[in-house]
């Protein structure tokens, strides 16, 4: 990856386009500052994190109506796999106005992470970012004091900062709600709904039971709520140095074709699922995998050692690093990705790095892969996927276009980059 | 309602070596967590009334329960009749302190050293637990490595 970090040095300066992995891709241009345009970082974390490949940016929520009353808040994770905004209760220091049913319980929310879940109350806050603006949007608010945790929400706890690692998460995927229709209906028996948002009437523990909640009250992607530059979003870093980088800029574009530093351009357009999903093959010939593309995974993570050959890292000190693979040199490989039904695509060059021999100065690596925990052998329900994470995105400019929302006359929601 | 040890026991005195059945139920419970035996079906909760099939083979009994809100969830039981493998796929996670049971805590605890923000890829000694996906889309996996039926690769554990 070395190698490709000159040939992309030499491409920019001759003013071609250039992709970290090679393959033609669309410019990875960095937009300059503007309205529309928020500065993303690749860092260090919070204090006492050091958190590998999180990507963050800075919001600012106001008291609903306020101009005043307002607090930005850093190191909230830009997450295109998650749509909504979900502020740690700790970190805030604002009174805002909580969301309630018809009979004045207030609503909250078990919102479902991979591992685990971030539990709080639903808020009303204006909210902005760059020079956009969403007023009155459905924000939760991670915290336990005012309503415990239901014993319904369940998996690793992330509302300890500790654990999240960052004072909030900024979903901007593709899909509006982070639930949808299902959250709509009548819980009960045989109900569609998961039961994930509640009503609150107490801090007893069994004060807050499952709700129905309407589609206006769900959390959802804040970028639809724009005035303009709404219908998605575009994230742009740089390419980095095999070694990794102790930290790195880029820019977090509102909209999609509606400003002249947001178009399309030449950029490969990947159909995708209801699910978000396409598909991908390691190797180039191997099994197609579902396959997504997400911020808020720190590394490219995908199949396990029996299918790629490559050892997963062992450390008696630190168990948890078996998370990532240990090949003895970097590896080079190509994996294509294709849409949902397996058709199309193209081949994307990815880096698999020894884990254990990162930079401990480093904070942002392109080549940063572990196993997805499932091989891809055999056939049917189910099998892991294919998380093209942060790594997929250095060199890159990637684009979340918001469903339902008009982008340069591509039917159907998509992926492109 | 239908309870799903009638049919698994149903199917056990069946000669068919790998029978599918669909059986829809109305309304009825749930899942059984690891480590339990078949007389965990039933005791289940709202979120997984659920459609189910069963399959059969030499070495253990799957149910798989379809819930209404699309996620499946899949139970493996040995042949002493005890849960040693769950795995689940669809819009919705089902709920962990339900399915894993005693190893629910186990879990956690070793769920809060991790590094990874990504996957969950757990792999302690007599319990692997893999969980992956992204809202609307999540999948996971956790099995009991030494009460893994012989003869039957994890990797058919899905």
């Amino acid at each position: 990856m070395r190698k490709a970090g000159v040939a992309c040095t030499y491409a920019v300066l001759v003013g071609v386009a250039c992709g970290s992995s090679g393959t033609g891709l669309s410019p990875n241009v960095i937009a300059l500052p503007a309205d529309n345009v928020a500065e993303v970082s690749v860092d260090y974390g919070l204090p006492g994190i050091g958190y590998l490949n999180g990507l963050f940016a800075t919001v600012t929520v106001c008291v609903p109506g306020s101009t005043s009353e307002c607090q930005a808040i850093d190191h909230v994770l830009v997450d295109t796999g998650s749509s909504g905004l979900l502020l740690l209760g700790s970190v805030l220091t604002l009174s805002l106005p909580a969301l309630t049913d018809d009979k004045g319980a207030t609503l909250a929310e078990c919102t479902q992470l991979i591992s685990g879940s971030l539990w709080g109350p639903l808020r009303s806050a204006d909210f902005s970012i760059a020079n956009e603006q969403a007023k009155n949007l459905a924000i939760e608010v991670v915290e336990e004091s005012t309503y415990p945790m239901p014993t319904s929400c369940t998996g690793t706890d992330y509302g300890d900062p500790n654990d999240l690692g960052a004072n909030g998460i900024l979903g901007v995927r593709t899909s509006l709600q982070d639930c949808g229709p299902p959250c709509s209906a009548a819980v009960g028996r045989g109900s569609e709904n998961p039961g994930i948002y509640y009503a609150c009437s107490s801090a007893a523990t069994d004060g807050c039971q499952p709700t129905a909640v309407s589609l206006a009250q769900q959390l959802s992607n804040p970028v639809a709520f724009f005035s303009q530059d709404n219908n998605g979003t575009i994230i742009e870093l740089p390419a980095i140095p095999e070694e990794g980088a102790p930290s790195v800029l880029g820019s977090l574009v509102f909209g999609i074709g509606t400003r002249d530093n947001n178009g399309l351009g030449q950029a490969t357009v990947i159909p995708i699922d209801l699910g978000a999903m396409f598909t991908t093959k390691y190797p180039t010939n191997g099994n197609a995998v579902t396959a997504f593309i997400d911020s808020g995974s720190n590394a490219t993570y995908f199949l396990d050692s029996g299918t790629t050959h490559i050892p997963t890292c062992f450390s008696a000190k630190y168990p948890e690093v078996s998370a990532f693979y240990c090949p003895t040199s970097t590896q080079n490989l190509t994996a294509r990705i294709l849409d949902y039904t397996g058709q199309g695509g193209l081949n994307v060059n990815f880096g698999v790095a020894n884990a254990l021999n990162l930079s401990q100065y480093n904070f942002a690596f392109d080549d940063l892969a572990g196993p997805s925990g499932a091989p891809s052998s055999g056939t049917g329900f189910p099998s892991s996927y294919f998380d093209w994470g942060l790594p997929f995105f250095f060199g890159r400019n990637v684009f979340t276009p918001i469903e339902g929302e008009v982008t340069t006359g591509h039917a159907g929601p998509f992926v492109a980059f | 309602m239908q309870t799903i040890p009638l049919a698994s026991t149903l199917f056990r005195n069946m000669l068919l070596p790998c029978a599918f059945l669909a059986l829809l139920f109305g309304s009825s419970p749930a899942s059984a967590a690891l480590g339990g035996d078949a007389s965990s079906i039933g005791t289940g909760q709202t979120h997984l009334l659920a459609s189910a099939r069963i399959q059969r083979a030499a070495t253990h009994v799957m149910h798989e329960l379809q819930a209404p809100t699309g996620t499946k969830v899949r139970e493996y039981l040995g042949n002493d009749g005890k849960v040693f493998a769950v795995s689940w796929q669809g819009p919705f996670r089902p709920d962990l302190r339900q399915l894993l049971g005693a190893y629910y805590e186990t879990y956690l605890q070793a769920a809060k050293g991790r590094v990874a923000r990504g996957p969950v890829n757990i792999e302690l000694p007599g319990l692997v637990v893999h969980m992956s996906g992204h809202q609307r889309a999540f999948y996971g996996r956790a099995y009991l490595v030494d009460r893994v039926p012989q003869g039957l690769s994890t990797d058919e554990i899905r």
